[in-house]
């Protein structure tokens, strides 16, 4: 008797959050949202995740912030960024901090699902 | 009339304007929040149905017809096709096909009084419309509201729809400028089908018009189509307007085509200093390092701006750090500086830090450079 | 009732007039503004290549404790192409070290060029680290000497000129650069939105959410400034004559900055001081220009909590105010200057400026008339009520017009507001009144670098 994964959805706009947790629920998983950078953190140190998805541009910390200070802190959680448009310059850092793989908005879901399944 | 009637009166209309006014408030407030929240927790739903039939594949919960006439649905379509790409948005699109949404819209467009609708029937088109809505949206090139007019110019984009090329760049001489811009990135969308309508209104219109023929350059530079090099190389020689010849220098610059290096070399000499420091930019577009030593010419030239893109242009050739950095030492002190602002944007007074701490030779040059002072 | 009463309502109603008619014109501008900011132009200007960059510019003293989270909270400003330019303006503090530290930077000779006076420049700091950061260190020389030297070292047309304390909204960038990209080649400058932040929940640099305070001196503002940038400057950037864009929140061309000298050091009102000789000096030139103002661009700063403050920024504010008035007197009702020297200065120095000596008339002279018998007690009360009627019904015209924006929802929110609209004029408006008298007559001046008061910007153009 396995599980439900849980993955930590963190994303300012609404659109994706629907989508995500629509569609991640629907595959199987468990869902928890947040919607901007500060919940996003208390919830990712606080809480159990096998995967958080957090989008690279938030109001008040950015994604890559947030990412900054799990790594410093030493959380083992697989970290997908979702980015926008032009973001290749925090590419680099990100990967150093944590971050496994890059999803660029806009996306598709079968996409999307592909690649958190390769993680978890 | 006496003052005291006058004073009863002024007092009672004053007092009455502002009774309305603190009920129109009120109203607004209360009808405006009632009204807000009611769309937004109507577009939330909307957004889940959207969803799941996104994601979902045997999923079927019927769209009715109030939820396809509803504004926030269509908001919530519009928000999600944002997010999406792919085989996900052609979802969507089925949706939207099923439902008389694109029907709807157009005639929001050609007949709505308001403002707000017509605007949002634009972008819905923009963003949804097919072959169905073309003929709709070339029609409203010509609509009284700028922002339309966008839209319309967007949405034929999206849609490739071939007619609306020559319509478009057409109105580049005769729009007002941040709508020809807008229409210049819808053309960059078609790509090379773009490419010869263009030329053709450059070749028609140089002559006597600037602003469109310069915006038609500057939108033949982002589609990078080599097809156009010949073509400019000959408007480069025909021409004798300033901007024109600028934006044409700026176009084959961003092509990278060795064709045009004769050409732009020949121009580091001209009179006009913006089309020195243009051609210069372009040299380093091209990726000749033949270009290098006519560039380290120019770092001399007697006008900052063209030493400046002189030296970025170098910087980003092969061999170019090097060279900036033989430029150091140059006796031309004005040169030297552009050197050392090429190399610092370039990135390399961060690694000659590191470097130097690593006691690498090639740093020295620059860090010396750099604690020497103003020249 | 003397000659003096009549001249007195006349001037009310002249000025009712004046007032009624630009928030009118602010409210069609306004409206169409409402549709087109909801519909699509942030995604393609945020996507499209052509849109300008832009040179954020602050000036910095003494700013050790809040100029990192300043800097940071404007690098996550949405525009595709920006700079930061921070001046630290010969702080004694830890401000400079801060920034060298968080922001990795480091030194470097580059030529600067300067193309405006300034105190001398001690460094230049370039930062690598995602945000594009620039620090210019240099000699104490006061606000305006410094954004002159951060002018100088800006790399981009435009620059975004602004405080190192100030709120920005993510998008305020974006609306703002909208009206220049409309018009380009004439655009030369664009004014915001400020508002007072004052009782609002503010967590790492963002407004989580706007609501009024309870307090009542910075409640009074708040009002005061929707009255002033909701009812007045729509209004004047349609006649394209807006006299002041203010210094919290001003995107200039680079260009027409360099060529009216930079701004001025020492002027209580410099940012008004700049705005009306940008204006002189292209309408001398016979130049075709604007000078817009995006309501929807937004920049939330603190405003005086208590009366002491408020009074030493009202005199400092009236008194550049003063200067302003002063040296450009010969643009009144001259011809050259078109619609700015027919209509809106005129309007301004006679609505705004004179206000307070005639509003001194209204609420001090005629009831010290009544007092002594020269006028009897209904005509005071007709008086006063018509006063009182008009400054509420203004009052509740601009919270008519600021509702397109949505910032304050909850009944508690509305009732504050129409509640300082009524409280205000029984004691606060009097008060501002007499500052501006009191500034009118001269004294010490306050000018620092303080903590509220070192701005010499003259956020309100006016009371209304």
């Amino acid at each position: 008797m396995s599980e439900k994964k849980r993955i930590l959805v963190a994303d300012d706009s609404e659109t994706i959050r629907a989508l995500m947790q629509t569609a991640l629920e629907g595959a199987g998983y468990e869902v928890v949202l947040a919607e901007d950078g500060l919940s996003a953190y208390e919830l990712g140190s606080n809480g159990d995740y096998d995967l958080v998805i957090i989008d690279q541009l938030m109001p008040g910390l950015l994604g890559l912030d947030v990412v900054s200070r799990w790594h410093e802190e030493g959380m083992k959680t697989p970290v997908l960024m979702l980015t926008g448009v032009d973001d290749d310059r925090t590419a680099v850092e990100s990967f150093d901090r944590g971050v496994v793989d890059y999803v660029r908005k806009p996306f598709r879901i079968p996409e999307l699902m592909a690649r958190i399944r390769m993680q978890i | 009339m006496s003052l005291d009637l006058f004073n009863q009166v002024a007092v009672l209309v004053i007092f009455s304007i502002n009774a309305v006014m603190l009920t129109v408030l009120v109203m607004l407030k209360v009808v405006h929040r009632h009204r807000r929240l009611d769309h937004d927790r109507r577009r939330t739903a909307y957004l889940g149905v959207l969803s799941r039939h996104l994601s979902m594949d045997d999923y079927n919960e019927p769209i009715t017809e109030t939820m396809a006439e509803d504004p926030a649905f269509l908001d919530a379509l519009l928000d999600m096709r944002n997010a999406l790409t792919g085989d996900d948005a052609s979802t969507l699109g089925r949706i939207v096909n099923h439902h008389g949404i694109i029907q709807r819209q157009m005639r929001y467009l050609d007949s709505s009084w308001l403002l707000g609708r017509r605007l949002q029937a634009a972008v819905a088109l923009a963003e949804l419309g097919d072959e169905m809505s073309a003929e709709t949206l070339m029609r409203h090139l010509d609509d009284p509201e700028p922002e339309i007019r966008i839209q319309c110019g967007r949405g034929l984009g999206r849609i490739r729809w071939t007619p609306a090329i020559d319509q478009i760049v057409s109105r580049f001489g005769t729009e007002i400028p941040w709508v020809s811009t807008r229409f210049s990135d819808t053309l960059v969308g078609y790509g090379a089908k773009a490419t010869w309508p263009l030329l053709a209104y450059i070749r028609i219109n140089h002559p006597y018009e600037t602003q469109g023929v310069t915006l038609a350059l500057r939108t033949l530079a982002q589609i990078n189509d080599d097809q156009a090099v010949g073509p400019l190389l000959e408007i480069l020689e025909e021409s004798s307007d300033v901007e024109v010849r600028i934006a044409t220098v700026y176009a084959l610059g961003e092509l990278g085509s060795p064709e045009a290096l004769a050409a732009l070399d020949a121009l580091l000499d001209d009179d006009e200093w913006a089309l020195r420091a243009k051609s210069a930019s372009a040299l380093g577009g091209l990726g000749d390092p033949a270009a290098i030593s006519r560039l380290l010419h120019s770092m001399r030239d007697s006008n900052w701006w063209v030493r400046r893109s002189a030296a970025a242009a170098i910087a980003g050739l092969p061999g170019g750090i090097e060279a900036l950095y033989t430029a150091l030492d140059d006796e031309d002190p004005f040169a030297a500086d552009a050197a050392a602002e090429a190399l610092v944007d370039a990135g390399e007074l961060v690694s000659a830090r590191r470097r130097a701490e690593q006691e690498d030779a090639l740093a020295e040059p620059l860090l010396a450079h750099m604690r020497s002072g103003w020249s | 009732m003397s000659w003096v009463g009549y001249a007195t309502v006349a001037y009310f109603i002249a000025m009712q007039a004046y007032l009624l008619f630009l928030a009118l014109v602010s409210a069609a501008a306004l409206r169409r503004n409402h549709h087109l900011r909801r519909y699509g132009r942030v995604g393609e200007m945020l996507s499209s290549r052509t849109t300008p960059p832009v040179s954020i510019i602050i000036a910095a003293y003494n700013e050790e404790a809040g100029i990192v989270d300043a800097v940071r909270s404007m690098s996550i400003v949405r525009y595709p192409r920006f700079e930061i330019v921070v001046v630290n303006d010969g702080s004694n503090d830890g401000t400079l070290g801060a920034l060298i530290e968080t922001f990795q930077l480091e030194q470097v000779r580059i030529p600067y060029r300067p193309d405006l006076e300034s105190a001398p420049v001690r460094a230049i700091y370039r930062g690598r680290s995602g945000v594009d950061i620039t620090v210019i260190d240099k000699e104490n020389g006061g606000r305006a000497d410094a954004l002159n030297a951060g002018i100088n070292a800006a790399r981009y047309p435009y620059v975004f000129c602004t405080d190192a304390d100030v709120v920005l909204d993510p998008d305020c960038l974006v609306h703002s650069m909208q009206r220049v990209v409309e018009d380009r080649a004439r655009t030369v400058g664009v004014g915001g939105n400020v508002r007072p932040l004052n009782g609002s929940r503010v967590q790492l640099g963002h407004i989580i959410e706007a609501s009024v305070p309870k307090r009542l001196v910075p409640r009074m503002q708040i009002l005061e400034y929707i009255r002033n940038f909701l009812a007045s400057r729509p209004g004047w950037s349609w006649m394209n004559a807006v006299p002041i864009v203010s210094g919290a929140f001003g995107i200039w061309k680079r260009s027409v900055i360099v060529e009216v000298g930079g701004l001025t050091e020492g002027h209580m009102g410099e940012d008004m001081d700049l705005t009306m000789r940008i204006h002189r000096h292209l309408l001398d030139r016979g130049v075709p220009y604007r000078i817009v103002y995006e309501p929807a661009a937004v920049i939330w700063t603190e405003v005086p909590d208590n009366l002491r403050v408020l009074r030493r920024q009202r005199i400092r504010w009236h008194r550049g105010l003063m200067r302003v008035v002063s040296d450009f007197r010969g643009m009144t009702f001259n011809p050259r200057y078109r619609q700015m020297g027919m209509i809106a200065w005129p309007g301004f120095v006679l609505f705004e400026y004179l206000a307070p000596m005639i509003e001194f008339v209204g609420w001090f002279v005629v009831p010290t008339a009544w007092l002594l018998g020269a006028l009897d007690t209904t005509a005071l009360i007709w008086l006063l009520l018509i006063a009182l009627g008009m400054g509420l019904l203004n009052s509740l015209i601009a919270l008519v017009l600021d509702e397109s924006f949505g910032f304050f929802n909850s009944p508690a929110d509305t009732s504050r507001l129409i509640a300082v609209a009524v409280i205000e004029n029984f004691g606060l408006r009097q008060m501002t009144v007499l500052w501006r008298i009191r500034a009118m007559l001269g004294g010490k001046g306050t000018r620092s670098w303080g903590n509220m008061e070192r701005r010499g910007v003259t956020n309100l153009a006016g009371q209304q």
